[in-house]
C-alpha cells in the first residue's frame, strides 16, 4: 500500500476561482453534458471550455501540476463532465471551501483529489504557489506557512495514488486473489 | 463542563462511529464504513459491468448485503437498450450469487429498503443515490456513492466523510390542503442555497408526531436537493411500529442524538405556517404560494417520483379524482412506488378512480420523473410531484416543469391550469376532514 516514504506533495500555481461557481453552467458549457451514461468523453472540448468563462487564460495557460482553489459551493450542479474537465486540464489538486459530497467523490473516482479545505480561500490568492499532501492533510502556502486539513482515509488515497477507482481496484485485486467468479 | 471533553454525538456520527469500530467520530473526518447494505439501480450496471471486467472480478465480498433493483425501466419500449440491461442483471446477479435482486416492476430502492425491511434502524446503507434518504423515516442512514459502490460491493467497506449535522425541529400540524410536499418544497426555497453543504439534516421534534411514514419519506427523499450529504429522522413510536411489521427477526437498535450533541444550525419550523406551494422551473429554490401561478395552462400532470408516489399520494390525488375527469387537453400519468403500493391501491379502489378520471396508471418504477415515459414537447407545461424541474429533464429544452404536492397536481389536472387545491377538497369532502 502506500509508501510512508513517498512524497505525495503536489506543488503548482493556485488558479482560484470564487463562491457559488456553477459545475455545468460556468466550470464547463451544459452543451458538453453527454446524453446518457457511459459514453466517453469528448476530452478536447472539455479541456478548452473549462473555467473558460470564469477567467479565459485557464484553458492557454494551465500547467500540469498546477492548483484550483474555489469558494464556497464549489462547482455545484455538476455532472461527471465538470471534473473530468479539470482532471484533463493536468490539475494535481482542488482546493475549497466547501463542495457538494458527490462532486468530491465522483472526482476522487475519476483520480481527481478535491480536499475540503475551509478558510483557504483567505490564504491564497491567484498566481500563488503553494504545495498540498492530500493524504496528510497539510498545505504550504506561498509566505512558507503550513496549514492543515482532513487527511485522506487509506482508501481515498489508494483510489488517488492509482489513479482513479478502476485503477485501485484492478491494483488490488490483480495484486491479490481476485479472479473471475 | 470542560469545553475540551468531548461532546455529544449526533444521529450520523454515531451511526458511522458504530459502522467504523470507533467509539466516536467527528464531522470532517474520512473514516472507512462496513455498509449493512449497498443498493443499486440498473441504469449504471453496464457501466459497472465494463468496470469490473476491467478490474478482473465478479466476486462480491458479501453478495447477501447487494440490492440490485430494477426501477428506473420497469418496461423497455422497442428499440430501447434496457431490455438488454435487464437480461445482463438477471444473468449477472445470479452468477454473483445475489439472491436480493428485484426485477421490473418491483418498485422503487427507496420502497424497497423500508418495505422488505433492509433498511431498519441504526443501518447504514450505501446507494446510487441521494434521494434513497427516505430510509431516514426508518432511522437509517443512506451514504450515497457514485461508480466506488464497486468498492463497497467488492470490499465491504468504502471512505465515507463524516458531515456536520443540521437539526430541523419541527413544530404544529399541517393545514387543510397542505402536504409534506409543502414543506420540502418550502424548506428548499429558504435552505436551498449551500446551507447544508457537508451536512447531515436531522429532524425531530414535536411535529414529528403529525407526519406519516409517508409523509416523512418524502421529505427526506427531496432533502438532498438542499445540498447535503443525507438527512435522516428522529425514530418514534410510529416509526418503530412500521419497523416492527417488516424487520421480522433481523436485528436494529434505533439511535438517537445526545442532548449535548453539536449542531452546525438549529431551525425551528412551524408545520402550521405552510401554504401549498408551487416550484416553478428550473431551480429547486423557486417555491411560490399556488396562487401565484394560478391560472397557469397545463398539458401534462403525474403523480410520481421517490418524493410523491406512496400510498398517501395516491390516497390524496383519489380523494380529487373520485367522480372527476381530468381536463380533455390534459394527460395524467400515476406511477405506484412498489408493487405493494400499486395492489393496496387496488384493494382500496383508487386504481378505479383513476381509470374512471381518465389518468394513465403506470407500472411501479421511476417512469416518468427521470423523463423515461411522459415525454413532454416544446412549449408544454407539466405538473407533477417528480424530483427535477431543470429544464430538459421531462423532454423538450423548452417544456417546463412545476413540482407540487398530489393535491396540487390532482386538482390542476382536473382543472385544466394550476390551481389551489383547497377549494376543491372542499368541494369533495364537504366536512373538511382531510388534512
Amino acid at each position: 500500500m502506500s509508501g510512508a516514504h513517498e512524497d505525495l506533495t503536489r506543488e503548482g500555481r493556485v488558479w482560484k476561482f470564487g463562491d457559488q461557481v456553477s459545475g455545468d453552467d460556468g466550470i464547463i458549457d451544459f452543451s458538453a453534458v453527454r446524453d446518457g451514461f457511459g459514453k466517453a468523453f469528448d476530452e478536447p472540448l472539455l479541456k478548452s471550455m473549462c473555467f473558460r468563462r470564469l477567467n479565459p487564460r485557464f484553458p492557454l495557460e494551465v500547467q500540469s501540476g498546477d492548483i484550483v482553489v474555489g469558494g464556497a459551493n464549489f462547482a455545484h450542479h455538476n455532472h461527471i463532465e465538470v471534473s473530468a474537465a479539470i482532471k484533463l486540464s493536468g490539475i494535481s489538486v482542488v482546493l475549497v471551501e466547501s463542495s457538494e459530497s458527490g462532486f468530491i467523490r465522483r472526482a476522487l473516482s475519476q483520480g481527481l483529489p478535491v480536499v475540503l479545505a475551509p478558510g483557504i480561500t483567505k490564504l491564497v490568492q491567484d498566481g500563488d504557489r503553494i504545495a498540498v499532501n492530500p493524504a496528510t492533510g497539510t498545505i504550504r502556502l506561498a509566505d512558507g506557512r503550513t496549514v492543515k486539513t482532513q487527511p485522506f482515509s487509506e482508501r481515498m488515497v489508494a483510489i488517488w495514488r492509482a489513479g482513479g477507482l478502476v485503477e485501485s481496484l484492478r491494483h488490488e485485486f490483480q495484486a491479490g486473489a481476485g479472479t473471475y467468479g | 463542563m470542560n469545553s475540551s471533553l468531548p461532546r455529544g454525538q449526533t444521529i450520523v456520527q454515531k451511526i458511522l462511529a458504530r459502522h467504523s469500530g470507533r467509539d466516536r467520530v467527528e464531522p470532517g473526518e474520512h473514516v472507512t464504513c462496513v455498509p449493512d447494505h449497498v443498493v443499486t439501480q440498473e441504469l449504471y450496471w453496464p457501466t459497472h459491468k465494463r468496470n469490473l471486467d476491467r478490474i478482473g472480478t465478479y466476486r462480491l465480498a458479501r453478495p447477501e448485503k447487494a440490492v440490485i433493483v430494477i426501477d428506473h425501466t420497469p418496461s423497455a419500449a422497442t428499440g430501447s437498450p434496457h431490455a438488454a440491461t435487464h437480461r445482463l442483471l438477471k444473468d449477472l446477479t445470479a452468477q454473483m450469487g445475489v439472491e436480493n435482486f428485484f426485477g421490473p416492476n418491483t418498485g422503487l430502492r427507496h420502497l424497497v429498503l423500508v418495505e422488505r425491511g433492509f433498511a431498519r434502524p441504526g443501518s447504514l446503507i450505501f446507494s446510487d443515490e441521494g434521494n434513497i434518504a427516505s430510509i431516514g423515516a426508518v432511522g437509517a442512514l443512506n451514504i450515497a456513492m457514485s461508480s466506488d459502490m464497486l468498492v463497497a460491493l467488492l470490499k465491504d467497506e468504502n471512505w465515507v466523510t463524516v458531515p456536520k449535522t443540521v437539526r430541523i425541529n419541527l413544530h404544529g400540524r399541517l393545514q387543510f390542503g397542505v402536504s409534506a410536499r409543502d414543506v420540502i418544497q418550502s424548506i428548499l426555497r429558504d435552505w436551498g442555497g449551500g446551507e447544508f453543504l457537508q451536512c447531515c439534516v436531522e429532524y425531530g421534534g414535536p411535529g414529528l408526531a403529525m407526519l406519516s411514514m409517508d409523509d416523512r419519506q418524502t421529505i427526506l427523499a427531496s432533502t438532498f436537493h438542499a445540498m447535503s450529504d443525507t438527512a435522516v429522522m428522529d425514530v418514534d413510536d410510529i416509526a418503530l411500529a412500521y419497523v416492527r411489521e417488516r424487520a421480522g427477526d433481523r436485528p436494529y437498535e434505533p439511535v438517537a442524538s445526545d442532548a449535548d450533541a453539536h449542531y452546525e444550525r438549529v431551525i425551528d419550523l412551524d408545520l402550521s405556517s405552510i401554504v401549498p406551494l408551487v416550484t416553478l422551473p428550473p431551480e429547486q429554490t423557486g417555491a411560490t404560494p399556488v396562487g401565484a401561478v394560478a391560472g397557469k395552462r397545463i398539458h401534462q400532470a403525474s403523480i410520481g417520483s421517490c418524493a410523491g408516489n406512496r400510498l398517501q399520494d395516491l390516497r390524496d390525488a383519489a380523494l380529487l379524482l373520485r367522480g372527476r375527469k381530468i381536463a380533455r387537453h390534459v394527460t395524467m400519468y400515476i406511477s405506484p412506488g412498489s408493487q405493494n403500493i400499486y395492489a393496496q391501491a387496488a384493494r382500496e379502489g383508487l386504481l378505479e378512480i383513476f381509470a374512471e378520471a381518465g389518468a394513465t396508471v403506470l407500472s411501479p418504477g421511476c417512469n416518468t420523473c427521470w423523463g423515461y415515459l411522459g415525454v413532454l414537447n416544446e412549449g408544454e407545461v407539466s405538473i407533477c410531484t417528480h424530483q427535477f424541474n431543470y429544464q430538459g429533464r421531462n423532454g423538450s429544452m423548452d417544456s417546463h416543469v412545476y413540482l407540487a404536492s398530489p393535491l396540487t397536481v390532482a386538482a390542476s389536472a382536473i382543472a385544466g391550469e394550476i390551481v389551489d387545491p383547497r377549494p376543491w377538497l372542499l368541494e369533495a369532502s364537504p366536512a373538511g376532514s382531510v388534512a
